[in-house]
């Protein structure tokens, strides 16, 4: 934002105040419509009990729905899910897409676009799509993953992949990883081609080659990328919603619930509006701290 | 080159591995789709007996072109209204000394934070309101009010290092800014717009939580709602919804082999 100053002068408003409103005007009105007002009316909503077709009946219910929510056990159920999300998703695709980005960056001479479009390709697949892929996948019935762990002998869970509450949460992970570490990687690649060969070359003199290179030179000069990629990847796993929503709905009883499968469920199968707010004030407020961290990563980058 | 070591075999090994991964589930759709439910119960790892094009004509029996087709209006609209509406907002942060362009910014980055599950009431209200359930607008302007942050964000990077020189020589020809940004900047930043809409396309294309809350018939469903249809149809007609979703993925990996370096330049971008 700072550099623009040095040439303000020729570029002074006063004469063009018409165009400068109408370019801007437009962006603004609809991030106030859609984004700030309903921001606003979420945190006025929490307070009241009201539902989907008594709009105009609201019930001043105070701290109510937040007392309400501490008290809620599947609340907290989600809430942990988030950040059981959150680290699985960390180290599965920040890790992974560390390690892949690594090899393709200086571990092989030949193949790295082919390797890196297979790999990236989820990323560009409706998570609706990629979820009912591994629905089937997953099928006790039909599934291969069933048909394989049959075929070398070993016994599937007897509930199913995502029937079991311990393991369904995890089955999950492996669809969400296998959607985004591609994705991961193609970032964390960026920042590694970044880094000019002659460091690698004074690395090579001071008998650093390989892992150890990778240890002690690649990893802190891509520091503050791995820093946004993890906040990146902390972001998602606040949003997930349609691995939940389609794998598991929520279940099996409400054990991988998660903050936006659980504010739907209270808001359109419950019409428990007011309560989703409240929900959703929680979301708003953990969103807007991690936008405020990503935005203190990027500057430092 | 030198010769292939150990180590240089165990990455091979690596990312050969990730990339049957990444292939396996694919691989499981297409196949799928040419099956019959009895294959697909008694033998799940063979191939398929013969090859035809039955669970084709299931999926779009349910109407699936006609979801394809909402979910191509409703890209195509808010992908140019986020594009355009954006690099305008960009442009004035970026050129422009405006007294509340730094209030604005701050703004466009908390809206950039907030995702609509957080909103999720009361943005289904304020559709509601406008009479817009049920139609295309009730998607589209949701979906490019939720792009603009990130878009102008990154037009934003862009338009700081663009060169002044033209647009000072335009001024002093008495050009306007509105002149200016449209006859000049916009043809001069096609990269900026090819990864921003890029962006955006597969964003909205796949978009799923507020379509699912704002179009409830048949006629206005984009895709992914549309898959969620299919399932409902045919619950354990496993071959009809891998065909289904074949067709939907199709397009978007042909245009992401096609534009790969695209979606690769706007995505890294998000790093810096």
């Amino acid at each position: 934002m700072d550099k623009k100053s040095s040439h303000s002068n020729s570029f002074s408003l006063s004469n063009d105040r018409f165009s400068v409103i109408f370019l801007i005007v437009p962006a603004l009105i609809f991030c106030t419509v859609f984004i700030f007002i309903p921001a606003f009316w979420v945190i006025i909503g929490s307070f009241y009990s009201f539902g989907l077709t008594s709009l105009n009946d609201w019930e001043w219910v105070g701290l109510g729905n937040y007392v309400k929510a501490a008290q809620d056990e599947f609340f907290w159920i989600a809430l942990k899910n988030n950040f059981i999300i959150v680290f699985a998703s960390i180290v599965l695709q920040v890790g992974v897409g560390t390690i892949l980005a690594a090899i393709l960056d200086r571990g092989i001479p030949y193949g790295k676009v082919i390797f890196r479009t297979i790999i990236f390709t989820p990323m560009v697949i409706s998570s609706v799509a990629v979820s009912l892929i591994w629905l089937i996948i997953y099928d006790p019935n039909v599934g291969i993953l069933n048909a394989i762990i049959k075929s070398i002998g070993l016994s599937p869970p007897m509930r199913g992949w995502l029937g079991d509450p311990n393991i369904s949460i995890w089955m999950v992970m492996i669809v969400a990883g296998w959607q985004y570490t591609g994705f991961m990687m193609v970032l964390i690649l960026a920042g590694l081609q970044g880094i000019s060969k002659e460091v690698y070359d004074a690395a090579e003199i001071d008998g650093a080659t390989g892992v150890s290179a990778f240890w002690y030179i690649t990893l802190p000069m891509i520091r503050n990328i791995l820093i946004i990629a993890i906040l990146i990847t902390t972001i998602g796993a606040f949003k997930v919603f349609e691995f939940i929503y389609i794998l598991t709905q929520g279940g099996p009883s409400n054990a991988t619930q998660v903050l936006g499968t659980y504010i739907f469920l209270q808001a359109f199968n419950l019409l428990h509006m007011g309560y989703a707010n409240a929900l959703s004030v929680v979301l708003l407020i953990i969103a807007l701290i991690l936008g405020w961290l990503q935005v203190q990563a990027s500057r430092r980058a | 080159m030198s010769k292939f070591k150990l180590a240089n075999i165990l990455a091979y090994g690596f990312v050969t591995l990730f990339s049957i991964y990444v292939m396996m589930p694919i691989v499981v759709m297409v196949l799928t789709t040419f099956k019959t439910r009895r294959e697909i119960f008694l033998k799940p790892l063979s191939l398929p007996g013969q090859y035809n094009f039955i669970s084709f004509e299931k999926a779009f029996g349910i109407g699936l072109g006609g979801f394809m087709f909402n979910s191509f209006i409703v890209t195509l609209f808010s992908v140019t209204l986020i594009v355009i509406i954006s690099g305008m907002a960009a442009y004035v942060l970026a050129r422009i000394d405006f007294k509340i362009n730094k209030f604005v910014y701050l703004l466009i980055v908390a809206g950039f934070a907030i995702p609509p599950a957080a909103v999720l009431v009361p943005l289904y209200t304020t559709v509601s309101n406008l009479g817009l359930l049920n139609s295309i607008f009730g998607i589209v302007l949701p979906l490019t009010a939720f792009g603009i942050p990130f878009t102008v964000i990154l037009f934003f990077a862009f338009f700081l290092d663009f060169p002044r020189e033209v647009e000072e020589a335009a001024t002093i020809d008495g050009c306007s800014k509105l002149q200016i940004f449209f006859r000049i900047i916009i043809p001069l930043s096609g990269p900026a717009i090819a990864s921003a809409a890029i962006f955006q396309t597969v964003w909205i294309w796949n978009e799923f939580l507020l379509a699912l809350i704002m179009l409830n018939l048949d006629n206005v469903k984009t895709l992914p709602i549309g898959l969620i249809k299919l399932r409902g149809e045919w619950t354990s007609d496993w071959p009809a919804i891998m065909a289904g979703l074949t067709i939907a993925i199709i397009p978007v990996l042909i245009v992401f082999l096609l534009f790969q370096k695209y979606f690769v330049r706007s995505l890294a971008g998000l790093g810096k």
